[in-house]
């Protein structure tokens, strides 16, 4: 065997334990920022599910999702309260911000 | 003969039917769920570039929610978002070493040859985190290197074909690597 070969061998063996190693959780605020973008995305597609459909699908909804959930119309509905929320400023500037609201999912982002 | 049908994933194409129309809860919980084993994915390919790393993981639930009309269920959602994941990294690698290996193309300087003996440092303790520390002090290009052939099991003919570099340049950047990476693997002895 080559130094090379037995080189190849043994680099191999320590990086592979390496790779075992477990990394930081990811955070709070990566996970909001994903959130916040790919609801932007979808808004840029049409309009977002009619919140009274995602509740009736088993979803739980947010204190401010209630109350627009129970507006009359699917178009007022399928707004995104999150754009004007503080929940949203926060979980996306602060890491396991404090946040406490049943049904947000920058509450569930921060483990909450 | 006959071949069994290949398992369909139904809680994983639900989620992403829910996606599709646009359920913002559904979306929150692809995130939830998944983004742990993506960012565990990059994070162990990229590290020590924190920035990057989640700069990628954004890139890969983008791609994915553009993509999500093809996924079929064939396999997990969450083997899905790696494999995104791994095409992301890889073209990471491709860039950078693609750059980095035109300085290894000229064929003057000899291949640097292995000297250091690694089967005892193998056997001493803690090794992961060792191993993790040394691939975060030398130059970030030959960590990826490594981890490209090593933990990919690219070859360097693949490498070579992914850069557009001559399988010489890569094996050189390659042994150039290893013998960073013995000699920083020993100074943590």
């Amino acid at each position: 065997m080559t130094n090379d070969e037995f080189d190849n061998g043994e680099i191999q063996r320590i990086l592979r334990a390496a790779e075992a190693e477990t990394p930081a959780a990811v955070s709070s605020r990566l996970k909001s920022r994903i959130f916040s973008k790919l609801i932007q995305m979808e808004q840029e597609q049409g309009p977002l599910r009619v919140l009274s459909e995602s509740r009736s699908a088993g979803e739980i909804l947010c204190i401010f999702e209630t109350v627009v959930a129970a507006l009359p119309s699917d178009n007022l509905q399928s707004r995104n309260p999150c754009a004007v929320c503080h929940a949203r400023i926060l979980g996306e500037r602060v890491e396991q911000a404090p946040l406490y609201w049943p049904g947000c999912p920058y509450t569930t982002f921060c483990g909450h | 003969m006959t071949t069994s049908p290949a398992r369909v994933h139904e809680s994983d194409l639900q989620l992403v039917a829910a996606i599709l129309k646009r359920d913002r809860k559904a979306t929150a919980r692809l995130i939830e769920v998944h983004a742990d084993a993506v960012h565990r994915y990059v994070w162990r390919r990229l590290t020590p570039k924190v920035d990057l790393v989640e700069d990628i993981v954004q890139d890969v639930f983008v791609a994915a929610w553009r993509g999500l009309s093809n996924y079929s269920g064939e396999a997990s959602l969450q083997t899905w978002l790696v494999s995104i994941a791994r095409n992301k990294v890889e073209d990471h690698y491709r860039r950078t070493l693609g750059i980095s290996l035109k300085s290894f193309e000229p064929d003057d300087a000899p291949l640097v040859a292995a000297s250091v003996d690694l089967v005892a440092a193998v056997d001493r303790g803690r090794q992961e985190n060792r191993a993790a520390q040394v691939l975060s002090r030398i130059p970030y290009e030959y960590a990826l290197a490594l981890r490209w052939r090593y933990w990919e099991d690219r070859s360097a003919r693949d490498i070579a074909a992914a850069t557009g570099r001559t399988e010489k340049a890569v094996e050189r950047l390659l042994a150039r690597a290893r013998a960073k990476f013995k000699l920083f693997w020993e100074e943590t002895a």
